[in-house]
């Protein structure tokens, strides 16, 4: 096997949300650390799925990566360049090659645009192009995304919530960029929609070789889209590993508490199984335990957890994971 | 002895067409009923009526709802009142919206404990108290001061199952109680349910989207395609040997955590439609079995065996084709 080229090199990537008390004379008097000090890589043409709950901090990673917003520190170098230091027409260039498909169809399509306009956007700002070349260009890309080109003069109430969906995907696709992240893209649609949206993914990873970092919480529907997963907890990566070494094989407390977790729609199974049911919720990222930052719910958790913060290794090629005791 | 709730030909409308059509089925006692349908099949919309808490605009055009022989639906509100939170008991989705921020929890508590069970001040705060713990909530003295915002999700959904089960009512009925919760959380409401179930015989109807959660906690399911039950049966039948097209669909578009194939999902074609009103098969817009037949008549439902029944014409074919 040939060794599969970076894509995105991502650094000890930081972003704190500071917490300020007064109106007028605000001071800051804390931090929330939504991302603290992760870091991981991006292959080139693979799908990366990222888990975690909420407040784990995986959507942070997603708008950060795309500079979004501002990351607090680390780096993110993207075919190896250091894309948190360029600036103007460079970054500008940069940003189309990345781009991002949203949780809520409703909310993140301008209900006073026509899908033309919608999916055409970038073309104009980004891709120079203008009058004709632009309605070609989104009628080819509404027909990928498996919607007729009728639909170019509707507006998005018109359509439903997978339909929706699509323009979002066409949308990202217009600039032709080699990565996309899919920040919970499934998560507000229908079961049946759902497995047509992400087949709809899959094939056109195929057809036009992209790179996903799909952000999920659905673990199902992760392990069965990505090639390698990534387990975020308040903040922190806790393990990555490909997908079925996550799935028989995991390393951390976390993820095999998570991986238990999940209901399988099979009677038998949900029968026999024993589940790992772990005790209370997820520390506010304001104030994360000290130490290991799962050590407040580990089942495993030994006096060692709760002062010294687990490096974060490669356990086994390709396999990594934060915790003393993997 | 009657079954605990009898629901028959339950027909519901709103102005833009009907929602629930011909809906019967039967709640056993101690029994865990699961209904599964995806938005805008009516399983919400069925569970209000129950309740007799349909939103503005809904209408109940017939067929009748006997909870322990005793139609519902020819209540009188005054009666009804006694009926709801005492016999029948509700749990939400959303926890934050169906709890009131500017009332503690100890407050929302005690107040259903003191109207419908006449309790004391001090006898329905340590009955509370008691509730919350009953429900894992820990200090739980401590936590009846706590307003809903001061809790997390999990625990508000803990406070809602406590509010349910504090009149000891005869049947629950949980809208999609755990699809805004965390994986982790989630877990730890199955078991609570589980749990509870077990200690006070509880029966329940869950509401879900979700064919892994029922799969672990129903004995009965029910599945609902547009306003219709289109399959029901014991939990084991429906998964392993279903009948209806729709089913079939639903199971392959779920990919399964502990199996890992690199098939292409099987995707349903299509979305379901917001209202009926075209006659024929309510899924046959979106089926790969649906001819002519299916187009003109909706079928009638075919007894596969005592428990076990499905709305199709071609359910043999469906189920060769498993």
């Amino acid at each position: 096997m040939e060794q599969p080229k970076t894509l995105v090199d991502i650094r000890s990537l930081k972003k704190y949300f500071p917490i300020t008390r007064g109106i007028v004379f605000s001071r800051k008097i804390g931090d929330i650390r939504a991302v603290d000090g992760i870091s991981f890589k991006i292959f080139e043409g693979e799908t990366l799925g990222l888990v975690g709950e909420s407040g784990s901090g995986k959507t942070t990673v997603g708008r950060t990566l795309l500079r979004l917003q501002e990351p607090t520190d680390g780096e993110i170098i993207v075919r190896g360049e250091d894309f948190l230091r360029v600036g103007g027409s460079r970054l500008k260039k940069m940003r189309r090659s990345m781009q991002m498909i949203f949780q809520d169809p409703h909310a993140s399509l301008n209900p006073r645009m026509r899908v033309e306009d919608i999916v055409g956007e970038p073309l104009r700002i980004q891709g120079g192009l203008s009058g004709k070349d632009v309605r070609r260009r989104v009628a080819k890309l509404l027909e990928l995304v498996g919607l007729t080109t009728e639909t170019m003069e509707r507006y998005p109430h018109e359509f439903s919530g997978g339909q929706r969906q699509r323009i979002g995907i066409a949308r990202a696709l217009a600039l032709n960029p080699s990565l996309i992240v899919c920040d919970e893209a499934i998560a507000s649609l229908d079961v049946s929609i759902q497995a047509q949206i992400v087949n709809l993914l899959e094939e056109l990873q195929d057809r036009l070789g992209l790179t996903y970092l799909f952000i999920a919480h659905d673990l199902s529907m992760v392990r069965h889209i990505s090639d390698r997963i990534a387990v975020m907890y308040l903040g922190k990566m806790m393990e990555l590993a490909n997908r079925d070494e996550i799935y028989n094989a995991p390393l951390h407390p976390y993820t095999r508490a998570l991986i238990s977790a999940v209901p399988v729609p099979d009677p038998d199974v949900e029968a026999t199984r024993q589940r790992i049911v772990l005790e209370g919720d997820i520390p506010s990222p304001a104030s994360p335990p000290k130490g290991c930052v799962f050590s407040t719910r580990c089942p495993m958790a030994k006096d060692k957890c709760f002062s010294l913060v687990p490096e974060y290794r490669e356990a086994r090629p390709g396999h990594y994971v934060a915790c003393h005791f993997a | 002895m009657p079954d605990l709730l009898e629901i028959e030909n339950l027909r519901i409308s709103f102005q833009k067409g009907s929602v629930v059509n011909d809906v019967s089925y039967s709640v056993r006692q101690g029994e865990i009923v699961g209904i599964v349908g995806e938005s805008g099949s009516g399983k919400s919309m069925h569970a209000l009526s129950i309740m007799r808490l349909l939103p503005t605009g809904g209408r109940i055009n017939g067929g009748a709802i006997r909870f322990r022989g005793k139609n519902l639906l020819g209540l009188e509100s005054e009666e009804m009142r006694q009926v709801r939170g005492r016999q029948i008991a509700m749990i939400f989705q959303d926890p934050i919206s169906s709890l009131n921020p500017v009332y503690s929890v100890g407050f929302q508590l005690t107040e259903m404990l003191r109207r419908h069970l006449g309790m004391g001040r001090v006898q329905a705060i340590a009955r509370a108290a008691e509730l919350l713990t009953l429900v894992g909530i820990p200090d739980a003295r401590q936590r009846l001061n706590n307003y809903p915002h001061q809790m997390s999700g999990g625990m508000r959904q803990r406070v809602m199952i406590a509010m349910s089960i504090a009149c000891n009512p005869d049947l629950i009925i949980a809208d999609e109680p755990t699809t805004a919760l965390d994986v982790t959380i989630q877990a730890q409401i199955i078991e609570l349910i589980k749990r509870l179930r077990r200690e006070f015989n509880l029966t329940v109807i869950w509401i879900s989207h979700d064919l892994g959660v029922i799969a672990g906690l129903a004995e009965t399911v029910n599945v609902m395609y547009a306003g219709h039950i289109v399959e029901r049966g014991p939990v084991h039948a429906i998964y392993k040997n279903p009948h209806h097209p729709y089913t079939v669909g639903l199971l392959g578009s779920m990919p399964r955590l502990d199996q890992r194939t690199n098939e292409k999902l099987v995707s349903i074609p299509g979305r379901p439609p917001e209202v009926i009103n075209l006659p024929g098969c309510v899924f046959a817009p979106r089926c790969l079995h649906a001819d002519q037949k299916c187009r003109a008549e909706m079928p009638p439902v075919t007894q596969l065996d005592v428990a076990h029944q499905v709305r199709c014409w071609h359910w043999s074919r469906v189920a060769a084709g498993n």
